[in-house]
C-alpha cells in the first residue's frame, strides 16, 4: 500500500487534517521520528500524529477531538527542555504551537508583553532591544520558546532581582484539555489588560510546573523591563564550595544584583570535560559571577561598594575568596543572551556528544555545601564531572543547584551510567528538601516517593477536574 | 581518478553530534540590537521539525542509520525538500558543523545507491546529464546561441579550444540555456571586451560543472563530469595557456572549488589554475583602478547573496588529529574565501546606486529557495520561497536586486513574477555593463 493510500484510510488523521489542513498533520513515521528524541536520557518514544497548529480555534479543536477520542496530547514548542518533556509517553498527537508565534503587544507604559506560544527568546530579544527594553534571557538556545520557558518555572538572567522566569507571568490564556478556553489574571476582567495576576485568586498556577498536563497555553503576558545601559561583572574565586555560599549569601542580601551564580570548576571550561577529568591543583574549585546593571555612573560605583564591602567581610572570615579575572568568553556567555553559542550546548555537551540531562533543583542555598559534596562523590564515582551550577533567586530566598551532565548519546551504556549517576544525586538532593524542576519521568517518580499524600491527592483532584480523560502529556507528573 | 565522497555510514560519528538543540532554526545575532528572522526556507514552508533546518535532517539520517525509517515517498520528499543552502549549518556550534550539507547530501546519495533516489523530476535532470552533459536538456549546439550577438557585431568570442588565451570564462549551463538567465554571460561576455580581457569560452565543449548531480545525490554522474571537466582544465593550462578560470554562476564555482577537491588528482590537476568569480575578478580591477565606471544609475538596489559563494565557502578548522582537543572537534571558521563584500562594494561603486541591505545577508542571507535540486523538483515552491526574498527586498525600498548567481537570477525572477512584484533581478555584472563603456 502507498502512503498516499495509507494516510486517507486513517480517521483520526482525516479529522486532523479537517481540522489544521492536509499540509499540517502528518503520520508519516520521519515526521514524527523528528520528534521522538531531545538531549536528554530519556528513551525516545514516537507520537502518532503531528499537528501543527495556527491558531486558536484549532488548538480548541484538537484538544476537544482528541478528549472525545480519549488520544494523549503532548503540546510542544522547540522540545529544548532537557527532560524528555515533550517525547509522548503513550503516543498521541503532538502538538507543535511554533507557528503560533505572534508578539501581539509590547506595552511599552505597563512593562508588559503579550505573547504566543511560538514566541522564541531570540524573536522577542530583537523586538524588545530597540525599545530599551529586556527579558531575563535564559542561557539556552535563542529559538526555544518564552512562555514554555516561563510556564516550566524557567532560569534568567534577571532571576537575582526579579525570580523565575514563572514570576514574570502576567496573565494567560489557555485552552482547556476539553477544549474550553479560559483565562487567568488581569485579562480575565478585562479582555486587553494584562499587567498582572494579581490581586486575583492564583489560578495562573494551575497552568504552571504542569509540564503541559493541564493545558495549552495560547496568550501570555510577560513582564519586561527597561535595559540599563552599564553592566559591571563582579568576579570572584573560592576554594570550597562553603566559602562560596557564604559569600553568595552575603552579597544576596543586599539585592544589588540581576543574576548571582557560581560554577564548579568543571562547569566552568568550554566545554564540560567529558568523563571526569580532574582539576589543576592550582585552579581555584568555584567561580562566580554577579551581573549589575545600572544607569548612572554613581549607582554603579555605589554597587561596586557594596561589593568590595562584602569581599573584604569574607576576607576578614579567612574564607579563601579571591577577586578574580573572570575570562572574557565565559562572560560574553553569561551576558550577551540568548547566545546561538551557550544555547546551542557547545559549552556544555560538546565533548560528551550529543546528549546532556541534570539533576536540575531548587534548593534551599543553606543546602548547597552538604548536597554538592555528595554529588561530587556519586558523579566521580560515575566518571563524570561534578559540573554544578549555584544561583541565587530573588535575594537569597531560594537558590538553584543543578549539575549539567554532559554523555555520549549514540551509546547507550554512557547514557544509563549518567541517568543512573543522576538520580542518585537527586535522590540525595531530595532527601535534603531541594525540588527538581522540569524534571523527567524519573525525577517526578522520586519526588512522589516523598509527597505528602494530602499533597498528591490535590493534585490528582486538580489534574482529573481539568483533564477528565487525562489526555494531557499524561505519565509525565509521575502519579 | 580517486574520489572521497562520504557515504552517510562514514558520517554516523558525526550524526550523533547534533544535540537537537535547535539553534539552526533562526538566523541570529546577539547586536545590539539582537536580529532574528527564519533562516531554513523548507522550514519555513513546511514547519515540523523534520523539515526544519538541520536538526530536521539530522533526525532523518539517524532514523535511516538505526534502521527505524525506511526510503518511502513521503521521506524521499522531505529529504529532497531542502535547498542546501546551509543556512542551518552558519547557525550550528557542534563538532558535525563542518559537516551538516554534507550528512544531507550523503542521505541522497544513499537514497540514489539503493535506486530510489532521486525524485522522478530529478531523474530527467541528470539522464539529460547523462545524455547532454547539461541538465537542460539541451543539444550542445545551444550552448552557443547567447554568443550570435557578438558574432554579429563582428566581436566574436575566442574558441579557447582552437586560440590559446589565458582566461577560461566558464559559462555554466544556466547561463548558456536558460532563456531568463542568458543577459548574464552576454553582459560578461560584453564586459570583458570592453576591458580588452584576453579570454575565451569552451562554447559547445563545455560540459557542466556537475554541482546539479552532486546536489541531488547522483555522486557517479558527478565524478564522471567532474573528472572530464578537471582533465579538460589541465589540458587547457598545457596546451591552451590557461591560467585564470572565471565562472559566472556560484553553483560552478562551489562545485569547482569545494567538490572537485574530493579528487586526488585535484592539485596535479589544477597546478597553475587560479578559479574565480566574476564578482571577485572585477573587484580586483576595480581595487587596481582598472574599472573605467563612467556611467550613471540612479538606482535603490540591494543584494541577494547566493549561497554557493557565501556561507557554503566557509572553511572549517577541524581538530583531525585530536591535539588541540579531541579528535574531530570543531574548532573555528573563517569567512575568508566567502564572497560578500566584493559584489558589494562593485555596487557601490556605481555612481548613483543607493545600496540597501536586506536584514538577512551575507552569513545569514535568506536562501532563493532554488537550490539543491529543489527549483527542478518543487518548481512551485522554489518561487513561492523565492517571492519571499523578493518582498524582503522591497521592505528595503530597492528597486532592483541585484545578485551574482544565473540559477539566484532566474529562481527570483519567478518568484518576483509569483508575486507580481515590479523588484528587477539584475546580475551585478549587468549593472556594470552599463556603466562601463566600450575601449574605442
Ligand atoms: C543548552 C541548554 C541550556 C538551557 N538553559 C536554560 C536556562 O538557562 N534556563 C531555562 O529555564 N531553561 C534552559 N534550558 C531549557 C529550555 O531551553 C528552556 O526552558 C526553553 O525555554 C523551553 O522552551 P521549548 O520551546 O524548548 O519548550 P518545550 O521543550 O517544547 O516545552 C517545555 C514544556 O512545556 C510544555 N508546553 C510547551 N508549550 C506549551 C503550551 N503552549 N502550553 C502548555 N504547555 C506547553 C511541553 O509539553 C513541555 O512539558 C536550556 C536548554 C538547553 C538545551
Ligand atoms: S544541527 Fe546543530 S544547531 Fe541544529 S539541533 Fe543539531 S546541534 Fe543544534
Ligand atoms: S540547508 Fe537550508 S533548506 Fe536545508 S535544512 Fe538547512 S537551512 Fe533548511
Amino acid at each position: 500500500m502507498d502512503t498516499a493510500t495509507a494516510k486517507k484510510i486513517d480517521p483520526v488523521l482525516e479529522e486532523l487534517q479537517g481540522i489544521v489542513g492536509e499540509k499540517n498533520a502528518s503520520g508519516a513515521k520521519h515526521i514524527r521520528y523528528a520528534y521522538s528524541y531531545d538531549l536528554s536520557f530519556v528513551e525516545p518514544k514516537l507520537p502518532d500524529y503531528v499537528v501543527m497548529v495556527q491558531n486558536v480555534e484549532q488548538v480548541q479543536e484538537v484538544l476537544r477531538f482528541a478528549n472525545r477520542e480519549k488520544i494523549p496530547v503532548v503540546p510542544y514548542t522547540a522540545g529544548t527542555n532537557i527532560g524528555g518533556l515533550c517525547i509522548p509517553e503513550r503516543g498521541g498527537i503532538l502538538m507543535d504551537l511554533k507557528q503560533m508565534n505572534k508578539i501581539i503587544d509590547i506595552d511599552v507604559a505597563d512593562g508588559v508583553a503579550v505573547i504566543e506560544p511560538g514566541v522564541s527568546h531570540a524573536q522577542l530579544a530583537a523586538a524588545l532591544t530597540p525599545l530599551g527594553l529586556r527579558f531575563g534571557w535564559p542561557v539556552g538556545p535563542p529559538s526555544a520558546s518564552v512562555s514554555s520557558c516561563a510556564i516550566s518555572h524557567g532560569i534568567g538572567g534577571l532571576n537575582a532581582r526579579y525570580g523565575l522566569q514563572s514570576q514574570e507571568i502576567t496573565s494567560m490564556e489557555v485552552v482547556l484539555p476539553t477544549g474550553e478556553l479560559v483565562r487567568v489574571g488581569s485579562c480575565a476582567i478585562q479582555k486587553n489588560a494584562w499587567h498582572s495576576t494579581l490581586p486575583l485568586p492564583k489560578l495562573d498556577g494551575l497552568f504552571k510546573g504542569w509540564l503541559g498536563s493541564s493545558g495549552v497555553v495560547t496568550k501570555m503576558g510577560v513582564n519586561v523591563h527597561p535595559a540599563p545601559p552599564l553592566l559591571k561583572i563582579f568576579t570572584v574565586s573560592c576554594d570550597t564550595v562553603q566559602d562560596m555560599y557564604s559569600y553568595m549569601f552575603n552579597l544576596s542580601n543586599y539585592e544589588i544584583c540581576d543574576d548571582i551564580t557560581a560554577v564548579s570548576w568543571w562547569l566552568s571550561q568550554v566545554p564540560i570535560p567529558y568523563p571526569y577529568k580532574e582539576k589543576p591543583d592550582d585552579a581555584a574549585e568555584w567561580n562566580s559571577y554577579a551581573t549589575t546593571f545600572s544607569w548612572t555612573e554613581a549607582e554603579r560605583d555605589a554597587r561596586a561598594e557594596i561589593w568590595d564591602k562584602v569581599v573584604a567581610e569574607e576576607k576578614a572570615k579567612g574564607t579563601s575568596i579571591q577577586v578574580t579575572h573572570y575570562p572574557e568568553e565565559a562572560l560574553k556567555g553569561r551576558t550577551q543572551l540568548p547566545s546561538q553559542v551557550v544555547g546551542s550546548t557547545k559549552n556544555y555537551c560538546k565533548q560528551g556528544g550529543a546528549g546532556i540531562s541534570w539533576p536540575g533543583t531548587f534548593t534551599p542555598a543553606k543546602k548547597w555545601a552538604p548536597v554538592y559534596t555528595r554529588w561530587k562523590d556519586i558523579l566521580i564515582g560515575h566518571n563524570l564531572s561534578p559540573s554544578v551550577r549555584m544561583s541565587m533567586y530573588r535575594g537569597v530566598h531560594y537558590g538553584m543547584l543543578r549539575a549539567m551532565i554532559p554523555f555520549n548519546k549514540q551509546s547507550k551504556e554512557e547514557t544509563e551510567n549518567a541517568r543512573q549517576a543522576i538520580v542518585e544525586c537527586l535522590r540525595v538532593d531530595l532527601d535534603e528538601g531541594g525540588i527538581p524542576y522540569k524534571p523527567p519521568v524519573d525525577f517526578a517518580k522520586e519526588i512522589n516517593l516523598r509527597a505528602d499524600p494530602g499533597y498528591l491527592m490535590l493534585l490528582k483532584r486538580v489534574k482529573e477536574m481539568l483533564d477528565p480523560n487525562d489526555i494531557m502529556n499524561p505519565g509525565k507528573l509521575g502519579i | 581518478m580517486e574520489w572521497d565522497i562520504a557515504s552517510l555510514e562514514d558520517l554516523e560519528h558525526y550524526i550523533w553530534r547534533c544535540t537537537a538543540c535547535g539553534t539552526c532554526k533562526v538566523a541570529y545575532d546577539f547586536g545590539p540590537p539582537a536580529t532574528c528572522a527564519p533562516i531554513c526556507p523548507a522550514g519555513t514552508e513546511f514547519g515540523f521539525e523534520g523539515n526544519m533546518s538541520s536538526k530536521g535532517k539530522i533526525a532523518f539520517a539517524r532514523g535511516i542509520l538505526d534502521g527505524t525509517l525506511e526510503f518511502d515517498e513521503d521521506l524521499l520528499n522531505d529529504i529532497y525538500r531542502c535547498t542546501i543552502c546551509a543556512g542551518c549549518q552558519n547557525q550550528c556550534q557542534l563538532d558535525h558543523k563542518p559537516f551538516i550539507p554534507e550528512i544531507m547530501e550523503a542521505m541522497r546519495r544513499k537514497a540514489v545507491e539503493q535506486g530510489v533516489g532521486p525524485l522522478p523530476l530529478h531523474k530527467n535532470l541528470t539522464r539529460s546529464l547523462k545524455n547532454y552533459n547539461n541538465p537542460y536538456q539541451g543539444p550542445r549546439r545551444l550552448r552557443t546561441d547567447w554568443t550570435r550577438p557578438f558574432k554579429k557585431a563582428k566581436k566574436p568570442i575566442k574558441n579557447i579550444m582552437k586560440e590559446p588565451a589565458p582566461t577560461l570564462f566558464y559559462v555554466g549551463c544556466t547561463g548558456a540555456f536558460n532563456q531568463g538567465a542568458r543577459p548574464i554571460p552576454t553582459a560578461t561576455a560584453s564586459l570583458f571586451q570592453k576591458l580588452g580581457l584576453d579570454f575565451g569560452i569552451l562554447g559547445e565543449n563545455e560540459v557542466c560543472c556537475g554541482s546539479t548531480a552532486m546536489r541531488v545525490g547522483d555522486a557517479e554522474e558527478f565524478k564522471r563530469l567532474a573528472t572530464h571537466n578537471l582533465e579538460l582544465f589541465k589540458k587547457l593550462h598545457d596546451e591552451q595557456g590557461v591560467e585564470t578560470i572565471i565562472t559566472s554562476c556560484a553553483g560552478c564555482y562551489r562545485a569547482i572549488k569545494k567538490d572537485y577537491i574530493l579528487s586526488s588528482d585535484y592539485d596535479k590537476m589544477m597546478d597553475g589554475i587560479r578559479v574565480v568569480h566574476t564578482a571577485q575578478y572585477l573587484h580586483e580591477l576595480l581595487q587596481k583602478g582598472e574599472l573605467p565606471i563612467e556611467g550613471e544609475l540612479a538606482m535603490k538596489v540591494t543584494y541577494h547573496d547566493p549561497c554557493h559563494i557565501g556561507r557554503h565557502l566557509n572553511k572549517f578548522e577541524v581538530d583531525d588529529d585530536g591535539s588541540q582537543l579531541w579528535p574531530g572537534a570543531y574548532l573555528g571558521m573563517s569567512e575568508e574565501d566567502c564572497v560578500y563584500e566584493e559584489p558589494r562594494e562593485l555596487l557601490k561603486a556605481i555612481p548613483g546606486v543607493e545600496f540597501m541591505e536586506m536584514e538577512r545577508n551575507r552569513s545569514n542571507s535568506f536562501c532563493c529557495g532554488g537550490g539543491g535540486g529543489v527549483m527542478t523538483g518543487f518548481g512551485d515552491w522554489a518561487a513561492k520561497n523565492a517571492g519571499l526574498r523578493v518582498e524582503e527586498g522591497m521592505g528595503t525600498g530597492a528597486e532592483v536586486m541585484a545578485s551574482t548567481c544565473p540559477f539566484c537570477h532566474f529562481n527570483l525572477n519567478s518568484g518576483a513574477q509569483r508575486i507580481q512584484s515590479s523588484m528587477k533581478i539584475q546580475d551585478v555584472v549587468e549593472l556594470l555593463d552599463q556603466v562601463i563603456p566600450a575601449k574605442d
